[in-house]
């Protein structure tokens, strides 16, 4: 309803009457009994406007895009030599073909030619790598840049010594040839990336702020004037797109306060202002029962995985029948039911569901059902006597409190351990896992950049992912639990040297099986499942992608 | 007067100097490293990006040096780049500034109309119907939380009757009245039980008799002699809520996705996004030493007793 100046300033007046009187007034849900229809394959209708809310991101210029709203958003403006669906399956998108020599030291991508970016500027080799080069120079600090890392010539560039891509070649418009410095049979996954998008001639550097704010891209939509920071977002569907077009007219994007966001998308759902919206915990249940009927709630396990990461190389978790004693006496069907009211699958992997082919349910043996005694015998072998100082750390306004408080409180219970819980901010919680006194427990999750089971394998665990400064002693990898195996190293070796897929992901399955079911270094807890609100009454072949954000491109009215 | 005025401005730079080097020292103090996580999320950065943020930013210098360069760049207008974006804080806190003031004022004013007003007609009717159902109402919403108001207006306004959007365009007027009424209720409810008071106080002043006895007309008794005499406490008050108000309100700003100074405190408070935190605190000193200044000013001229020097 478009209200008039006049009848706002009624409203005014009205409202705070109301304010009083209309507090008895249960919730009145709309109920017209239109089925919602499931087909995917119903002829796409164009036009519409699709709205919905993110919080700020921290970049929408591909050098710098990295959590999943700036995602949406780049993903929307851009496109590179791959993409990926839902179930992490790779497939190429401007790339025509992706292959490796042999010792896959060296990959070459076909491109395909004829597209345009939205400014009608071509996109061949060079756009590619000038995005690439951008994005790994010094002076671009970018944060996800080291996704580029084994290309040749990558640690020049870095330390500024380098003003070019020397791994990087365009032998004619239609060709990018890379050079690897770390042969990598898998280098193609990291391409769906948007690090690696193509950018326009006059991008400029990473510091140019006009591009940050308002990147020409050669995606399904492009920008309806610049990003307006903290308030909107505006897309539009680019008609000169060179691969299947969008049939959105538009994309309103609100942006959302960090602290609250999911509640106001929630709000805003139910006000009918969006067409896609996360729930605050608390209100899954409720969200469930009013949507799900209608087919409109999304729940699904996705790429990622919850954790406790135990300090491997000393304090009380130094054995691995210390860390199986902790793992058997977590209830984690409880904690699910409990806490989390059935909202998050419990966990007996480290590699999540989401990898289809990967996936071996079971592979922790400790993770299946609470048992009591077995905790109190592998605890006595390793010396965890009750009364047994442990520190559990976490992040605090992350919303894991609650769970917390019952792993404690079951270690506790069954263990007699005197379990220190720490909650401070990230920041904090991050340097002292990092550092040299490190002992016990840390709450930690983690998410696939690309989809291959290696990405949790090898950053998380792999020996050269503990990346000690020798100064300070601190550790700047991610495998901050200190895991080192060398049994484990070797296999992952083989996998990214492995030109068959199917090898591959056996490989890792072995390297699973070591780091996980033999020596528990990570105690998974449950899946990353997501819940959302999606207004498939409106809306045909809305779905969700890989990074959880509503798949834009292919969404239509009905 | 003019000199007065100056002293007071003069003292003000100091006491800016003072708050800055105190938030320094406290941000410093702070364990963990402010560039050392990826801004969005809950990731540790490369460790080569940190080595070059810390360099950019000079987090690698002892910190007086760090306080020096920062005071040098603040004289200029200039106060950095923050950590996450990389954006100017002036530009990222301007917005923010204006939606705050807007919010501030519009509170104010439902503050004065509705809680002054309210408050002398009390005064005036006192022991009537009204002033015991003024009493009744504004005892009960002192004691309500903020949040509860918020969460209550935004969700059958916006949610169920769906009269105003939930997340709209800040520059609607409509987008104000939600959250301006959720700031100003209780405080409007504190302004007229504190006008009733000192009203009814005045007018059992002996002057007030006098001049009654004395004949002058009721209008003027009133407007002239109880209401300048009375509205001193008021403002006194005020001028402090003014200043919390310019601060920032952190929990009608989440409530209803108002993005002012409040919610970008909170925000870089957890994100350790210093500059960004000494830049909005900096802030709120200026605000509340200024309209402590603007306070004792009106004191002056509402009450002639009361001398500058």
């Amino acid at each position: 309803m478009r209200l008039t100046k006049a009848m706002r300033w009624t409203v005014v007046a009205a409202s705070t009457v109301l304010a009083v009187a209309a507090c008895s007034n249960g919730g009145s849900t709309s109920s017209n009994g239109a089925k919602p229809s499931q087909n995917n394959n119903a002829p796409a209708k164009d036009g519409g406007t699709f709205r919905l809310g993110i919080v700020e991101p921290t970049a929408i210029d591909p050098y710098n895009t990295q959590e999943s709203e700036g995602t949406l958003v780049t993903q929307a403006l851009f496109t590179g030599l791959t993409s990926v669906d839902a179930d992490g399956k790779l497939s190429n998108a401007l790339a025509e073909s992706r292959t490796p020599n042999d010792d896959c030291s060296q990959w070459t991508f076909k491109i395909k030619s004829g597209t345009t970016f939205s400014n009608g500027e071509a996109v061949d080799a060079e756009s590619f790598i000038r995005g690439w080069t951008r994005a790994a120079a010094k002076d671009a600090a970018s944060d996800v840049a080291y996704h580029m890392a084994e290309i040749d010539g990558f640690d020049k560039l870095q330390d500024g010594s380098a003003t070019t891509f020397s791994g990087l070649t365009a032998p004619d418009p239609n060709t990018l040839v890379v050079k690897l410095a770390i042969k990598d049979c898998e280098f193609d996954l990291r391409t769906f990336h948007t690090v690696f998008s193509p950018v326009t001639k006059d991008a400029g550097p990473a510091t140019n702020k006009t591009y940050n704010d308002q990147p020409i891209g050669n995606g399904p939509f492009k920008l309806d004037g610049p990003w307006q920071h903290n308030s909107k977002i505006t897309l539009v569907r680019n008609d000169s797109y060179g691969l299947t077009k969008a049939h959105l007219d538009k994309v309103e994007i609100s942006i959302l306060n960090s602290a609250n966001a999911d509640q106001l998308e929630y709000q805003g759902f139910q006000a009918g202002q969006f067409d896609w919206a996360r729930m605050p915990t608390e209100q899954l249940g409720a969200a469930k029962a009013v949507y799900e009927p209608k087919g409109e709630f999304l729940n699904w396990d996705a790429n990622g995985m919850n954790y406790i990461l135990p300090i491997t190389f000393n304090g009380p978790l130094k054995s691995k029948e210390a860390r199986e004693a902790v793992s058997y006496a977590i209830d984690r069907d409880a904690i699910v039911a409990g806490v989390f009211k059935g909202f998050r699958n419990k966990a007996t992997t480290l590699v999540p569901p989401a990898f289809k082919d990967a996936y071996q349910p079971g592979v922790c043996t400790s993770c299946g059902k609470q048992d009591k005694d077995k905790a109190k015998e592998l605890a006595a072998k390793a010396g965890l006597t009750p009364g047994t100082k442990l520190y559990f750390g976490y992040n605090t306004g992350g919303g894991h409190d609650a769970w917390v408080q019952a792993v404690a409180q079951q270690l506790k219970e069954v263990l007699g351990l005197d379990v220190q819980i720490d909650g401070i901010p990230f920041k904090e919680l991050l340097k002292k896992e990092q550092g040299p006194d490190a002992t016990g427990l840390y709450r930690a999750a983690w998410g696939a950049d690309y989809p291959t089971p290696g990405n949790f394998l090898n950053p998380l665990l792999s020996t050269s992912a503990i990346n000690e400064d020798p100064a300070t002693h601190e550790v700047q990898g991610d495998n901050r639990g200190r895991y080192s195996n060398p049994a484990f190293d070797a296999l992952l070796q083989k996998a990214t040297a492995s030109k068959d897929q199917a090898e591959r992901t056996k490989l890792y399955q072995q390297a699973e099986k070591l780091a996980i079911g033999d020596d528990l270094a990570l105690i998974p807890l449950w899946n990353r499942t997501q819940q959302r609100v999606a207004n498939t009454e409106k809306w045909v072949n809305l779905s969700y992608d890989f990074n959880e954000n509503p798949t834009l491109s292919k969404v239509s009215q009905k | 007067m003019g000199r007065y005025v100056l002293r007071r401005l003069g003292q003000m730079v100091i006491v800016l100097l003072g708050a800055t080097l105190i938030l320094f020292a406290c941000l410093f103090v702070i364990p963990g490293d402010p560039v050392g996580s990826l801004g969005g999320s809950e990731r540790a950065r490369d460790p080569a990006v940190v080595k070059q943020l810390r360099e950019q930013y000079g987090l690698d210098k002892p910190l007086i040096v760090q306080y020096g360069t920062y005071v040098g760049k603040l004289v200029q207008g200039d106060m950095g780049e923050d950590y996450t974006q990389r954006r100017q804080v002036t530009e990222i806190l301007m917005p923010k500034l204006i939606n705050t003031s807007k919010l501030a004022v519009a509170a104010m004013a439902i503050d004065v109309l509705l809680g002054a007003a309210v408050g002398i007609l009390a005064a005036l009717k006192r022991y009537s119907l009204l002033d015991t159902v003024v009493t009744l109402i504004t005892t009960l919403l002192v004691g309500f939380p903020t949040f509860v108001i918020g969460m209550l207006m935004l969700n059958l306004f916006a949610v169920q009757l769906k009269w105003v959007p939930v997340i709209g365009d800040p520059s609607d007027p409509v987008q104000l009245i939600l959250p301006a009424f959720t700031l100003a209720i209780i405080d409007a409810a504190l302004v007229a039980r504190l006008m009733r008071g000192t009203m009814l106080e005045v007018l059992r002043a002996d002057y007030v008799k006098t001049a009654i006895a004395k004949g002058v007309p009721k209008r003027q008794v009133l407007l002239k002699h109880v209401m300048r005499n009375s509205v001193i406490p008021v403002v006194t008050y005020l001028g402090i809520s003014f200043g919390g108000l310019m601060g920032g309100a952190i929990i009608t700003e989440t409530i209803f996705n108002w993005d002012g100074i409040g919610m970008a405190m909170s925000t870089a408070i957890q994100q350790q996004n210093n500059p960004v935190v000494v830049a909005v605190a900096t802030w709120t000193v200026a605000i509340f030493v200024v309209l402590n200044l603007v306070v004792d000013l009106l004191y002056a001229m509402l009450d002639p007793r009361i001398r500058l020097s």
